[in-house]
């Protein structure tokens, strides 16, 4: 199961994703993610609790990053694991997303 | 005993006791008195008197001797020899006569400040004046006082406690080791015989500085048996080709060596099939110079005919290899053989192993690889002019035009093309060649099309055939990365996954594809095999299009093979290469597979692209000329300054007579504008890449 929780600080938030990041977050990332984030300036995703990827869920984040970096947000992504950072990398992500992404 | 050296407390007592010995008189002698007595004090520091006696007619009785004397002195000389050199043996001469005690005193006197070795033990007597030194060789050690002594060289005294040490023996065993190689056609052994290596001390005579040094004697112990390597065989399935005599060389080893122990049986590479032609099919090209320069235009080699029935190749089927047998007894299959493809194409039909031609014309014979088409091409002659009232021509054969082609006409031939007279603003397309004799003027001429597509094609095939290995390559590693879960792949396929590949690591890829989709379709009526449109096909429906078909990696594997498979077949040349041969041609297009060849007055404003070696012996005046296999000009440029641009690959050289200023070449990345006109230039690239002009 997908789930998220948020710590908000005026125009800051901070996204605790827990579960794997796949095709099963699709209406949760699409639905209510991605409308809720875009009164924020500041997000951060943290990714501690995400322990597996498919492509879809990629494919969901590339389109959650973008949809935000497009209003000219601040997202930063933080605390992959060893396991998650080692398949974004193969994707290239970091080269899609800009390096200051992730920290 | 011919000279002699004696000791005693005096002089006197040490030379009476010499002639004694020598049985002889004081006069019979010469005395040297090598030492004096010195008393001492209370018996420290005293020394004997030693006292050195020469036989006085020594010489006299050398030189009077007869041969019978000779033994006798040899005898003597060997004596004297071995007093003098060996000190040891005076003493000996004492011995009988003397008491013990005065010998002793000598002789531990004649090892004052030396030291010795026997038995490997080292022995020390000092003197007031002098230490001795000892010299530590290699696999020695001097223990002095407990200690070991870590430098070369040390001096000892009688005071230390001295212990030489080494290491007496050392062994290795035998080592070695049967390796297989990759085919397994070979059985090595490498054999590094066990060894027993002894040390002993030398023996050291007294001296003030001695060496310690270990002898060392080796003696190779080569354990291994015949019994070892043939189970090692058998463990590791070894059943042919032993080498027996090899197995007993590596069983006597005394040195590394390393023995091929068996060795299998190679295969022998068949004959892959091939095409005798019973007939002479080639075609000529076109127009020839003569030695003057001069064309005659009446000279065209004739071109080949068959009539109905006449065979015009034999297919010859591949010579099976035989097959080899590897050092475990296993068949090793010979490399497998190809057999002619053969296509009988209109006018030809292939019976049992022979092409035979089922109507009257000229025979064309195709070779690309193994795969052979044969056709008889009719041949059309059209006799006027081609215009409005003639229509275009579309012939699937060899055409022959003796009018001339008008304007907005165009002539298409599945063979040779020729034309008599001039040819303007038209368009000849042709699979084959083309040749003109009259003037080119605002045409499209285009030779071996099919070749130049293909050619085309397959290079962007290259490069999207590499580039869908590297992304299998990485979804395979994906697939296997611990936390990437590939369940959606059933659900949505590999789509979103080659979405964000396309996005940023392979970005540019698309547009390779779109290219090949767009070549492809517009060349469509001149690709023969289906499988180009196949997988331009197969791309845009997984990298262009939007659709909702799951696309499993296996398809993008499958199309993969059949890229490398139509890339590989894109490589092979054609041939006969198709050619272009026209006299002059102005604000004109020309393409060909193969050559081009201008042999009139040159060409002005026009494009030429030639597949191979691009040759116009007249002037060429503006225009885009690019040559693969070289270009070569008699003249270029214009006094007008128009703009000449030639290239050719990096490999590949550009010849001009006369270059005039405003000519521009192109060499590989390496562009060059004349400044001023030059003559006999030869330009190509050096090993550094820059352009050199002789």
């Amino acid at each position: 199961m997908f789930k998220y929780s948020t710590i908000e600080k005026e125009k800051d938030i901070e996204v605790h994703l827990e579960g794997d990041l796949d095709i099963d977050g699709t209406e949760v990332v699409k639905e209510e993610l991605i409308p809720m984030l875009q009164e924020y300036e500041q997000i951060k995703i943290n990714f501690e609790k995400v322990l597996f990827v498919d492509s879809s869920g990629i494919g969901l984040l590339l389109e959650l990053v973008q949809s935000l970096q497009k209003k000219e947000k601040k997202v930063s992504i933080i605390n992959v694991t060893e396991n998650v950072a080692n398949v974004f990398e193969l994707l290239q992500l970091p080269e899609i997303l800009g390096e200051e992404v992730f920290l | 005993m011919q000279s002699i050296i004696s000791k005693g407390k005096s002089v006197k007592e040490a030379v009476e006791m010499g002639l004694k010995l020598m049985k002889v008189n004081e006069s019979d002698v010469n005395i040297e008195i090598l030492q004096q007595e010195t008393k001492g004090v209370m018996g420290i520091g005293r020394k004997t008197a030693i006292v050195k006696l020469f036989r006085q007619e020594r010489f006299d009785s050398y030189t009077k001797s007869d041969h019978s004397d000779d033994d006798l002195y040899a005898t003597m000389d060997k004596l004297i020899e071995a007093s003098s050199l060996d000190q040891d043996q005076v003493p000996f001469v004492h011995h009988e006569l003397h008491e013990d005690k005065q010998l002793k005193t000598n002789q531990l006197e004649e090892l004052e400040g030396k030291a010795w070795v026997k038995n490997g033990k080292i022995f020390v007597k000092e003197s007031a004046t002098q230490f001795p030194l000892v010299k530590i060789s290699e696999n020695v050690q001097l223990i002095k006082n407990n200690q070991i002594v870590t430098n070369k060289k040390t001096v000892v005294s009688e005071a230390d406690l001295l212990e030489i040490k080494w290491e007496e023996e050392q062994k290795k065993e035998t080592n070695w080791q049967v390796t297989i190689d990759e085919l397994k056609l070979k059985v090595m052994l490498e054999v590094e015989p066990g060894y027993r290596l002894t040390r002993e001390i030398r023996d050291v005579e007294p001296n003030q500085q001695i060496e310690l040094v270990a002898d060392e004697y080796y003696e190779a112990i080569n354990t291994l048996t015949y019994e070892d390597v043939i189970n090692k065989m058998k463990e590791l399935r070894v059943t042919y080709g032993f080498n027996q005599n090899e197995i007993l060389k590596a069983l006597e080893a005394k040195e590394n060596n390393t023995y091929e122990i068996a060795t299998g049986k190679q295969a022998k590479p068949g004959i892959d099939g091939w095409v005798e032609l019973n007939i002479d099919v080639d075609p000529q090209n076109g127009l020839f110079e003569d030695e003057s320069g001069k064309v005659d235009f009446r000279e065209i080699k004739t071109i080949p005919t068959v009539d109905q029935g006449a065979i015009i190749a034999t297919i010859h089927s591949p010579t099976p290899g035989q097959p080899g047998i590897t050092v475990m007894n296993e068949p090793l299959p010979a490399k497998r053989t190809h057999p002619i493809i053969m296509k009988a194409e209109k006018g030809a039909m292939v019976v049992k192993d022979k092409v035979v031609a089922t109507e009257s014309g000229r025979p064309f014979v195709e070779k690309r690889g193994q795969l052979c088409k044969v056709s008889v091409i009719p041949k059309l002659v059209h006799q006027g002019n081609v215009n409005l009232s003639s229509g275009n021509i579309r012939f699937n054969g060899d055409v022959e035009i003796r009018g001339e082609v008008e304007e907005n006409m165009v002539v298409e031939a599945g063979g040779d093309i020729v034309a008599f007279k001039s040819i303007n603003h038209s368009n000849l397309i042709t699979s084959k060649s083309i040749v003109t004799y009259g003037s080119v003027i605002s045409s499209e001429l285009s030779a071996g099309k099919n070749n130049m597509l293909i050619v085309e094609i397959g290079h962007l095939l290259g490069i999207i055939h590499a580039q869908v290995e590297k992304m299998i390559m990485l979804i395979k590693q994906l697939m296997v990365a611990p936390a990437f879960k590939s369940t959606d792949f059933s659900r949505t396929g590999l789509q979103p996954l080659i979405n964000i590949l396309l996005e940023k690591k392979f970005n540019g890829f698309r547009q390779y594809v779109r290219s090949y989709v767009k070549v492809t379709n517009k060349g469509k009526n001149y690709l023969e095999d289906e499988c180009w449109l196949h997988v331009s096909a197969s791309l845009s429906r997984i990298f262009l299009a939007l659709s909702n078909q799951v696309i499993s990696l296996e398809m993008i594997v499958k199309l993969s093979e059949k890229m490398k498979e139509l890339h590989e077949f894109s490589k092979t040349p054609v041939e006969p290469e198709a050619f272009i041969t026209i006299s002059n041609t102005l604000n004109s297009s020309l393409y060909s597979s193969g050559n081009i060849i201008i042999i009139g007055k040159g060409s002005v404003n026009t494009k030429i692209h030639a597949g191979g070696l691009l040759k116009i012996s007249g002037i060429v005046r503006g225009g885009e000329l690019y040559g693969r296999l070289g270009v070569d000009i008699n003249e270029v440029g214009s006094n007008s300054g128009t703009k000449t641009f030639i290239a050719v690959p990096s490999d590949q050289k550009i010849k001009m007579n006369k270059a005039m200023e405003g000519t521009v070449i192109k060499i590989g990345h390496i562009t060059y504008v004349f400044q001023q006109t030059k003559y006999h230039v030869d330009a190509h690239l050096d090993s550094e890449g820059r352009m050199i002009f002789n």
